[in-house]
């Protein structure tokens, strides 16, 4: 490949001015009325890409995820797992119980062009009147995206609750990974954030068909079937062979000569998915031979547990001692496909993932300098973006209620007085920081 | 407010999404052309089949040879000879060959992309470039269309030249994922399934759909750049915050998650379950059920900031151990859906594959199908996961040979007659 094409490219996707650059979903409206990860997260996705968030939380103690981990996720007032979901929203206190709550609700779907939920399946239509039956009467457009984790319908869709761990659990997934009777569940909330993109994709086909027809409609995803559709070919082998797919650890079973491998400073992942990525493999190693031996010299006989092991010791022996940034360097120049195991110091300091934007900094009007993971999908003319980190519950109400709804700061107070909306009870997690700029506050 | 349709809802809204009727409605898609360039790659392969689930007509250009996934599956069993990862994800396409090394063959797929709203790709980043088919050179003959990228680091950053094959497990590694999976004491461990390579295709295909909504209002197409690496690492909540708030290293914690607890699997009767109440009020409702009151009250455990204390953690979990062996997972499930509150209890059995087959409630809500192909025979195949009341995804046929489509596709969209296909196919262009 040229350089040349490399140095067209960063051009392309430079990311210096890219605030200045226009929002591919600017215009858009999202009203989230969601907790946790599943439903902010959805809400998030939209907002990197340029819609407009409008986050309602109960008054007082907000978002649960305010408050998770133990004392050392505390920064400023507020526990660090709430930021990943909740960026560039705009923050209303708003009771849904409350009538005159649900009357904003419906003001404000009115004027929206989605919403999303992560309720449990009918809670927003029996509880509180705000179900899709009830919010497309005021908005005949409206695209309303409902998460749960087993769906609105089904035996299971009533009375069972569902985290993302729970959807590992039940979908397989955990069945299908690590080697030991131990399970092992991914180490982050994977069926909430692959729930969400899928959700968002949801979203945005059925944004696709209003601007055909004008026409809304109900999406929903649920969090279990996200991680059943994202297992490959699992249940076309149960459905061939009667079986579950063997558990094989580290090794990916269709491309046998890979492994998680220890070396001097922490892990590294290799794969040798081909025959020339094989023979790379071996000039690697510094042993050319292995590919005449008879054990190795086709992708059948090196799948053999005795040549696949034999393998394995081979690879280990040549990483131990060998740092992973030596690895890396090393494969990439013989064709090999091998990887650190990145920490989140690795992505900190990472200059790679730093010039993406992927690792983000930015300086919040609250929080000040923060570093989080920024938008995966790299748009060259609508670069996604982070523009502002979460706030205090209620942040943003006198904004909201004004510029989204017109109301003046007299009918304000009263909602205020009422306590349909409010703001942060004095408690860790809801609140700012103790020495927080009261300038960034916008009335 | 409506009190008594508690059932009135879920019955509405099973006859909207009936899935017995999803032929009887459009497509939300189904005004777009989709070029699957997808080769030995599977993220690309995958944002094609949201698109093409979806509605777009999507046409899957591979070598006169295949393309190398066809190959990709488990070893012991194959479908008509195609790979099963790729039988079970290749849907709902119209398969085309193309040799793109050949002068006919560049010719050929410009003529198809300047006619196409949406070009998907996994080569080595530069790799089209280089033929002279690369977004540059295509977006001249058709600035609408808009392209998508998959690869391991990118197309630029100081890493993105020179960079080896994207592989799921690589991916991983990158992400930061393998890192925080598994046992601390232990090596990190691999998802099993090809987690990151959905994860591109999702965000793949997201950015695609965003990237419409701005083409209808300027015009223009763009170039859309997607990492299966950063796809996961987006995914990783607060882990790069923490390290820059506390310089904290986030780790491997295994059984005891450390931002909410109980968050676990716990051995049962007859093996594991999975069971989460971490707010004071769920918690509460974890002990009411184990008939255990007073634990939460115990200061150990009275509150999110101590249940989560590494240390507490090991206690708590031990004592709801101490209790789940004496039941079975449905046992343990009852018990969790006959409490009245307040407060939820999260529960459900570690399922194997076959075990979640087994469970009506998939098959009821059409998550899987068994299909007779006309090609492949029986398949057993999971669904598209959206239900969507107006425009709903569908599966409309599994997988197709390679070239299956050659006449019906350049004969449709370039006007090649039979004889000039069968001219082409002699020459190797086809």
């Amino acid at each position: 490949m040229t350089p040349e094409y490399f140095r067209w490219a960063e051009r392309l996707f430079d990311l210096t001015g890219a605030a200045l650059k226009p929002e591919a979903l600017a215009g858009i409206r999202v009203l989230d009325l969601s907790v946790i990860i599943l439903g902010p997260a959805t809400a998030d996705f939209l907002g990197e890409l340029g819609a407009e968030v409008i986050k309602i939380e109960m008054p007082g103690h907000g978002d649960v995820t305010r408050i998770l981990g133990d004392r050392s996720f505390f920064w400023k007032n507020v526990g660090v797992a709430f930021f990943g979901m909740n960026h560039s929203k705009y923050h209303v206190g708003l009771d849904m119980h409350a009538p005159a709550g649900q009357e904003v609700i419906r003001k404000l779907t009115a004027r929206s062009d989605i919403v999303v939920e992560n309720f449990k399946a009918g809670t927003l239509e029996e509880k509180f009147g705000l179900g899709y039956r009830q919010l497309r009467e005021v908005n005949p457009r409206l695209i309303y995206v409902a998460n749960t984790g087993f769906g609105q319908w089904g035996p299971f869709s009533r009375g069972r609750a569902s985290y993302d761990g729970l959807a590992q659990s039940v979908s397989g997934l955990t069945a299908i990974t690590g080697d030991g009777e131990i399970p092992t569940r991914s180490g982050n909330y994977i069926g909430d954030w692959f729930g969400a993109c899928l959700s968002a994709l949801g979203a945005l086909a059925a944004l696709h068909w209003r601007e055909r027809t004008g026409e809304g409609q109900f999406v929903e995803m649920a969090q279990c079937e996200g991680l059943v559709r994202a297992m490959d070919w699992t249940w076309l082998y149960a459905g061939l062979t009667g079986r579950d797919r063997p558990k094989t650890g580290n090794r990916d079973p269709v491309f046998p000569t890979s492994g998680v491998f220890r070396c001097a400073d922490g892990y590294v992942a290799l794969v040798a998915g081909t025959d020339a990525e094989f023979r790379a493999l071996c000039r690697l190693l510094g042993r050319p031979g292995l590919t005449k031996d008879r054990r190795f010299s086709s992708a059948a006989a090196r799948r053999a547990p005795a040549s696949a092991g034999a393998l394995d010791r081979l690879i280990a022996d040549w990483c131990a001692g060998k740092s992973r940034a030596e690895i890396e360097r090393r494969a990439r120049a013989a064709r090999v496909a091998a990887a650190p195991v990145m920490t989140a110091k690795d992505h900190y300091e990472s200059a790679h993932f730093r010039a993406r934007r992927s690792v983000w900094e930015h300086e919040d009007p609250v929080y000040g300098p923060m570093v989080e993971y920024g938008p995966a999908p790299k748009l060259s003319a609508t670069p996604a973006r982070i523009k502002w980190a979460g706030k205090p519950v209620g942040f943003h109400n006198e904004f909201v209620l004004k510029k989204v709804l017109g109301l003046g700061d007299d009918e304000i107070l009263d909602l205020e007085r009422a306590g349909v909306i409010g703001k942060w009870a004095d408690r860790l997690g809801a609140k700012p920081p103790d020495d927080w700029p009261a300038r960034a506050f916008i009335q | 407010m409506p009190s008594s349709s508690s059932s009135d809802w879920s019955d509405w809204i099973r006859r909207e999404e009936d899935p017995a009727r999803v032929s009887e409605k459009p497509e939300a898609l189904d005004d777009l052309v989709v070029l699957d360039l997808s080769h030995a790659h599977y993220g690309a392969l995958l944002a094609s089949t949201y698109l093409a689930e979806l509605g777009a007509e999507v046409v899957k250009v591979e070598p006169p040879e295949g393309d190398p996934a066809r190959s990709w599956g488990p070893p012991d069993v194959a479908l008509r000879g195609e790979g099963l990862a790729f039988a079970a994800e290749a849907r709902n396409r119209y398969h085309i060959t193309l040799n793109l090394t050949s002068r006919a063959g560049r010719s050929l797929l410009r003529g198809l992309a300047a006619r196409a709203d949406v070009l998907v790709e996994g080569f080595r980043p530069g790799y089209l470039d280089s033929l002279g088919l690369g977004y540059r050179q295509l977006a001249r003959l058709n600035p609408r269309l808009i392209w998508v990228a998959c690869s391991a680091y990118g197309q630029f950053g100081p890493q993105a030249a020179n960079q080896p094959a994207e592989y799921d497990l690589t991916d991983q590694a990158l992400s930061g994922l393998l890192h925080i999976s598994g046992d601390p004491e232990a090596a990190p461990t691999r998802l099993g399934s090809w987690i990151t390579s959905y994860a591109q295709a999702a965000w793949a295909a997201m950015a695609v759909l965003a990237a419409l909504h701005w083409r209808r209002r300027s015009g223009r197409g763009q170039m859309i750049d997607v990492s299966g690496a950063e796809a996961v690492m987006r995914y990783l909540e607060y882990s790069v915050l923490l390290y820059h708030t506390a310089k904290q290293v986030r780790g491997r914690t295994g059984l005891y998650e450390r931002a909410v607890f109980p968050y676990t699997f716990v051995r049962v009767k007859d093996g594991f379950g999975f069971i989460a109440g971490y707010t004071d009020q769920n918690f509460g409702a974890i002990c009411r059920i184990m008939g255990r009151p007073e634990l939460a009250r115990d200061p150990r455990f009275d509150s999110t900031l101590q249940r989560t204390r590494p240390e507490n953690e090991v206690l708590l979990r031990d004592e709801i151990e101490k209790w789940s062996v004496n039941y079975t997972a449905d046992e343990i499930l009852d018990k969790v859906l006959a409490d009245r509150g307040p407060g939820v209890v999260v529960f459900g059995p570690l399922n194997s594959p076959t075990r979640t087959l087994g469970e009506a409630h998939w098959w009821e809500r059409g998550c899987f199908r068994r299909i007779a192909d006309p090609l492949y025979g029986e398949m057993l195949v999971s669904m598209p996961v959206w239900r969507m009341t107006r425009t709903p995804p569908r599966l409309k046929w599994p997988c197709r040979p390679r070239g299956y489509h050659n006449g019906h596709v350049y004969g449709a969209r370039l006007g090649v007659g039979p004889g000039r296909l069968d001219e082409l196919r002699n020459k190797g262009v086809l």
